[in-house]
């Protein structure tokens, strides 16, 4: 496996990035992933992840999306993004990291479970919940 | 309800208050010794140069004060967050009504600003988590059109607490 580097996007990565946003909502939809061939790829990995907040411990990482293209998983690319991220989040103060994960991708949670990570929702009853824009809208209205 | 009630944006000085009411919810869930964030972390946090939260508090005005000095019922705090797939959203990490105040309409009514504050910001959806256990709060918001994620669609919260950070650091 050639060497690798885990680096800042800048904005001429984006279209990059785009790609692989949508590989990963494939994957998440249980797709079989196309290899395609022909192609060399320099961008084969990516995290995407912001800022924030507990206030009962502060700042927070939340990690966003992360996804390693299939053919180039096994190599320690993940392992490698996830301490990165690690390091910022201690360089920022962050008391955790924190991400959510589907019930059934089972990789993903050995994954994370290997490294140290647990399961709120199992472990302490949390779910998570939306209120999609039209409802938005609606309780704005209200009087 | 008879006096009038505003919701406001949180200001620098509302920290301290604010700071209380986050113990007094630690207090009631028997946790108080989780909180770890003092005063002056909420408002470096919240009011420096780059804020990591926005606050809102639910103010009486000042002929009602309680005895503790406070004019403040409750707090709605919320940050900005960002989906690949949907664009901004807006997730509401917190919101408290003091006891005494309670049933008066008043987490409605900071409810709707932090929806008008999505909106305002061109926000898809409002996200937040809730407790499996906590049936009127689940009631609450699904009578606001709230949809479970983790039941329909198998999503769960994990975390990599401090020490597991500092494990990953050191691989």
């Amino acid at each position: 496996m050639a060497n690798f580097v885990i680096r800042s996007a800048t904005p001429s990565d984006c279209s990059d990035i785009l790609r692989l946003i949508k590989e990963l909502a494939k994957y998440e939809e249980m797709e079989e992933q196309v290899v395609l061939t022909e192609k060399g790829y320099s961008i084969v990995g990516f995290a995407m992840y912001y800022f924030t907040y507990d206030p009962w411990i502060g700042k927070l990482l939340y990690l966003e999306d992360f996804f390693v293209m299939n053919e180039f998983r096994g190599f320690g690319i993940g392992s490698e993004i996830l301490k990165n991220l690690s390091q910022l989040a201690v360089k920022c103060r962050c008391s955790s990291m924190h991400f959510l994960v589907a019930e059934w991708n089972e990789p993903s949670i050995q994954f994370y479970k290997r490294r140290g990570a647990s399961d709120l929702s199992s472990e302490e009853g949390w779910r998570l919940f939306k209120i999609d824009k039209e409802y938005l809208v609606k309780m704005a209205a209200e009087e | 309800m008879a006096v009038a009630l505003q919701i406001r944006e949180a200001k620098e000085a509302d920290c301290g208050d604010i700071m209380k009411m986050i113990r007094e919810l630690a207090e009631f869930e028997k946790l108080s010794d989780q909180v770890k964030i003092s005063e002056g972390v909420l408002k470096t946090d919240g009011f420096g140069e780059n804020p990591f939260y926005h606050c809102l508090v639910a103010e009486f005005p000042p002929e009602h004060r309680d005895p503790l000095g406070s004019t403040l019922a409750g707090y709605g705090l919320y940050y900005f967050t960002y989906s690949t797939w949907t664009g901004r959203n807006v997730y509401l990490e917190d919101i408290y009504v003091r006891p005494k105040y309670q049933g008066q309409g008043i987490g409605s009514k900071i409810i709707k600003k932090v929806a008008e504050a999505a909106l305002e910001r061109g926000c898809s959806q409002l996200r937040f988590a809730v407790l499996d256990n906590n049936k009127s709060a689940i009631d609450f918001y699904k009578a606001r059109g709230a949809k479970d994620l983790t039941v329909a669609e198998g999503w769960h919260f994990f975390h990599f607490d401090n020490e597991a950070l500092r494990e990953m650091v050191r691989m």
